[in-house]
């Protein structure tokens, strides 16, 4: 008694018995899996199926009340089993092997000849992440543990070069089901070993002598000794190291890490089919049997019955396969998923299962932990520059100019920076919660938006080089009247630049120092004062303004837009708080040198304002010559920051530069920072006084029993002072110990 | 070296030429072809022969035409293109310069084309029975 159901089959309602419909299932499984890398696959298997279809309708039009096991048994003859086409395949093989000449002018031979190895493709039946180690193995016809190690090596000495290389891959090559074509794989050999098997095990996949990896592992040992030898003989004399050394660090560590990280990834080969594909040989039943009938005879039966597990949990496995295929779906997939299993439970097993396949799923694990830390990080990051970003936004206007700087600006920030890192985080959680879409539409939209970016941040940079590409500086000298005291004091007052507060969402503390900006105006105090020997026996004074623009002429005018306000009255030199830039001309890198020329035996004295006002500010008292700023090009103002002078110290002129009229040196070696730290702190401890007095006015109001109230005039002091001495008496009661010591003395 | 794969081989070697020939005559129906050769001793699965088709055709050697069947869905009939032509022409002039280069070579050896020719056909129906089809 059989079960009969209706399939529709290729256009056809075909009654077919559940056992046949089931065998049928498993054909053409097996002839999918067949033309797996055939170029026309769909279509093959699509003929043959109407062929099948069209038999099994003729046996119903003779008569027959349905399809049995023996009608699907007699087609499947009739059309030839994968087994028939492999062996015909083989038999095509050597025929195009040996006659080379006549076979090249067929097309179909040559054909197939090259579809045995199949184009460059991920393989999505072996995959860790995206089976692009695994296609690439597949490809080569090598294990995949060995790429896989490859890649992983590549990843770590190049700085993440082969993530780069893995998601370009991934990108690129399309992805298919390939059947494993590999015959060997890489094992640690159990029965051959020294200390993990390693060099054994690489040793029967490329079929070489044993002692070969083993010498290549011990070389760096080996070379040791000789270097230490040599390193003592030669001692003092001969300078041998070098070689030896390269080979003993660096080489010798890499082989030691190698032979680790083969030890940990490589599985041990355990079971007989193990073994069979460690030595490369081709795995079916007989060869299965062979070697372990081999081992029967030659060790022990430990290892049959260790097979004989590994077999009850492979039957398991497909167990659970089938039921769970059965929740799930139903007969179908049920049916496809035991027909699958029957056919390549046994052999695929071990490819699939095991120690490596749990080193997979540990590197997985591990690497979507990390990506996801990374993809917070980045999103954090981004976060913070953006809000970063908002409050240097007024800046915006002063440094860039035109419509497609704007727009660059804009599509740098949002596609190049803004677009990778929320792909990132996308494609991260994606993997994290195994969300897999079959097109990859979105890695085409990322990456075309990230191209965009890519064009806009070169765009940016270009214009913003072309921007600085010429520097210009403008010369003004300030009217000096000759001093009869010989001697002038340089000082600012007017009050330090400060930011105003214009924008309310950039923090006004006491950081803000030395800048301003309002809507058409950028203040800085980029001022620099330098001391020089006048060349007559007067003073004179200079300012030197100096601008980057797009070419001699536009800096030149930047430079001369510069506001810098400077005058000379009654032997005082009055600077200017900061020098100012409109908005037109943008920021270019402006700044004033402000030159002063002593002449020798002539004094000079910095007032103290000169340090406390003037920013990323610095004196130079003996430069080498004038263009000095220019020359090094230096457009930082952070590098050199420190006071070459003391403030309010007279300081004179001679023939061999300035220097101090007491003669001493410099009394400390100030810093802008540590001056700006010490304020802080000084105004800290000052918040902190102010806050302590507060709280004592206000207790003071609050409550008369105050214990800290320091008014002595206070009527209640003495009160205060009894019930203190009352509370001591108390507690010197209430102790055990007093009286004691009391006694005692 | 067995005896069966020289003849497989052997036979390998003519099967598309005999495919293309049996399609040069006129549209043909797949099952047709492995009928034709049948008749002429000439053994192949079915399955074999539609993975060739596919190849051939799309080396644009062959093409086809759904025709409307009495019993069923259309089927696919197959046709020589002129690509097809050609390449049929340069196979059979290899063959016949092959077979009298053959039968030249066999006769140097004393043996007469008729026994040769016989014992083609004498081998087919063995490896048929050897196959367990």
């Amino acid at each position: 008694m059989k079960k009969v159901i209706n399939i529709n089959f290729k256009g056809r309602i075909i009654p077919i018995e559940e056992t046949a419909f089931e065998q049928l299932q498993k054909y053409t499984e097996s002839l999918r899996r067949y033309f797996a890398n055939e170029e026309g696959r769909d279509e093959i298997i699509n003929d043959i199926e109407d062929r099948i279809a069209e038999l099994f309708d003729e046996e119903l039009k003779k008569g027959a009340t349905c399809i049995t096991d023996a009608s699907v048994s007699n087609v499947t003859a009739s059309m030839g089993s994968v087994e028939d086409f492999e062996q015909m395949d083989n038999e095509g093989a050597t025929t195009t092997n040996g006659h080379s000449s006549s076979s090249s002018s067929s097309p179909s031979a040559s054909a197939t000849a090259e579809e045995v190895r199949g184009n460059l493709s991920r393989n999505g039946n072996d995959k860790i992440l995206g089976g692009v180690c695994s296609g690439l193995a597949n490809y080569l016809k090598i294990d995949p543990t060995i790429v896989r190690i490859l890649f992983a090596l590549i990843t770590l000495g190049g700085f993440g070069a082969g993530v780069l290389v893995y998601i370009i891959m991934w990108i690129i090559l399309p992805v298919k089901d390939l059947k494993t074509n590999i015959r060997k794989r890489l094992f640690r050999n159990p029965d051959d070993k020294v200390i993990g098997g390693v060099a054994s095990g690489i040793a029967k996949y490329f079929a070489i002598p044993v002692w070969l990896p083993r010498v290549i592992f011990l070389l760096p040992l080996i070379l040791g000794v000789f270097s230490s030898v040599f390193r003592n003989m030669w001692w003092g004399d001969f300078d041998f190291h070098p070689g030896p050394l390269f080979f003993t660090g660096g080489f010798g560590g890499t082989l030691f890490l190698t032979y680790i990280v083969l030890w940990i990834v490589l599985p041990l080969a355990s079971s007989a089919t193990d073994k069979l594909q460690m030595r490369g040989e081709k795995i079916d039943v007989n060869s299965i049997k062979n070697a372990v009938q081999e081992e029967l005879g030659s060790t022990v039966k430990e290892r049959a019955a260790q097979m004989g597990e590994e077999l009850k949990e492979g039957a398991q496995k497909i167990g659970t396969t089938i039921s769970e295929g059965a929740q799930r779906v139903g007969a179908e997939i049920s049916s496809k998923s035991k027909a699958f299993a029957v056919e390549a439970g046994p052999v695929a097993k071990s490819a699939g299962s095991g120690i490596g396949n749990a080193i997979g799923i540990l590197f997985k694990a591990f690497f979507l932990f990390i990506a996801g830390i990374i993809a917070f990080a980045l999103l954090m990051v981004l976060f913070a520059v953006t809000l970063g970003g908002i409050a240097v936004w007024p800046l915006k206007d002063f440094y860039f100019e035109g419509a497609v700087q704007n727009f660059s600006v804009w599509g740098t920030l949002i596609f190049f920076l803004f677009v990778p890192v929320v792909g990132f985080f996308i494609w991260t959680i994606r993997r994290i919660f195994n969300i897999r879409s079959k097109n990859s539409y979105l890695g085409w939209i990322f990456g075309s938006l990230w191209t965009i970016g890519w064009v806009c941040a070169i765009m940016l940079v270009s214009s913003i080089f072309k921007n600085f590409r010429s520097y210009e500086e403008v010369e003004q000298t300030v009217p000096v009247t000759q001093p009869l005291s010989k001697n002038i004091l340089v000082k600012v007052s007017e009050p330090a630049l400060r930011y105003s507060g214009h924008y309310w969402w950039i923090d006004n503390d006491s950081d803000n120092n030395g800048w301003d900006i309002n809507d058409d105006t950028l203040w800085i105090s980029n001022i620099k004062v330098r001391v020089e020997k006048s060349a007559d026996s007067s003073y004179s004074v200079k300012t030197i303004r100096y601008s980057y623009g797009q070419n001699r002429k536009d800096a030149e005018t930047k430079a001369g837009k510069i506001k810098f306000n400077s005058n000379y009255k009654d032997s005082v030199l009055d600077l200017g708080n900061g020098i100012a830039i409109d908005k037109e001309s943008k920021f270019r890198g402006q700044k004033v040198l402000v030159l002063v020329s002593v002449p020798v035996g002539s004094k000079i004295r910095f007032d103290k304002s000169l340090s406390n006002k003037l920013y990323p500010f610095n004196i130079r008292i003996n430069p080498g010559h004038r263009r000095y700023w220019k020359d090094e090009g230096d457009f930082d103002f952070d590098v050199d920051m420190s006071f070459d002078y003391d403030a309010d110290t007279d300081y004179i002129m001679t023939s061999d530069g300035l220097q101090r009229v007491d003669g001493k040196y410099k009394s400390k070696n100030y810093n802008e920072q540590d001056v700006n730290e010490e304020m802080k702190n000084i105004q800290e401890q000052k918040k902190e006084l102010e806050r302590k007095e507060q709280e004592l006015q206000q207790k003071k109001n609050n409550t008369d029993t105050n214990r800290y109230r320091y008014t002595p005039a206070s009527p209640k002091a003495p009160e205060k002072n009894t019930k203190q001495i009352v509370q001591k008496l108390n507690t010197g009661s209430d102790s055990p110990f007093i009286p004691i010591t009391v006694n005692a003395l | 070296m067995n005896i069966e794969n020289t003849q497989s081989q052997m036979r390998k070697g003519v099967l598309e030429f005999c495919i293309l020939s049996v399609i040069k005559r006129g549209e043909v129906y797949p099952s047709d072809i492995i009928e034709e050769m049948k008749k002429a001793n000439l053994n192949i699965l079915e399955g074999t022969l539609y993975p060739l088709l596919t190849r051939l055709k799309n080396a644009d050697f062959l093409t086809y035409r759904w025709i409307e069947s009495s019993s069923g869905p259309p089927r696919k009939y197959f046709s020589l293109t002129e690509k097809g032509a050609a390449f049929y022409k340069e196979l059979e002039q290899t063959w016949n310069e092959m077979a009298s280069a053959v039968q030249a070579v066999t006769k140097q050896n004393g043996r007469s084309n008729a026994v040769v020719t016989g014992e083609t056909i004498k081998v087919h129906p063995s490896t048929e029975n050897e196959n367990p089809l």
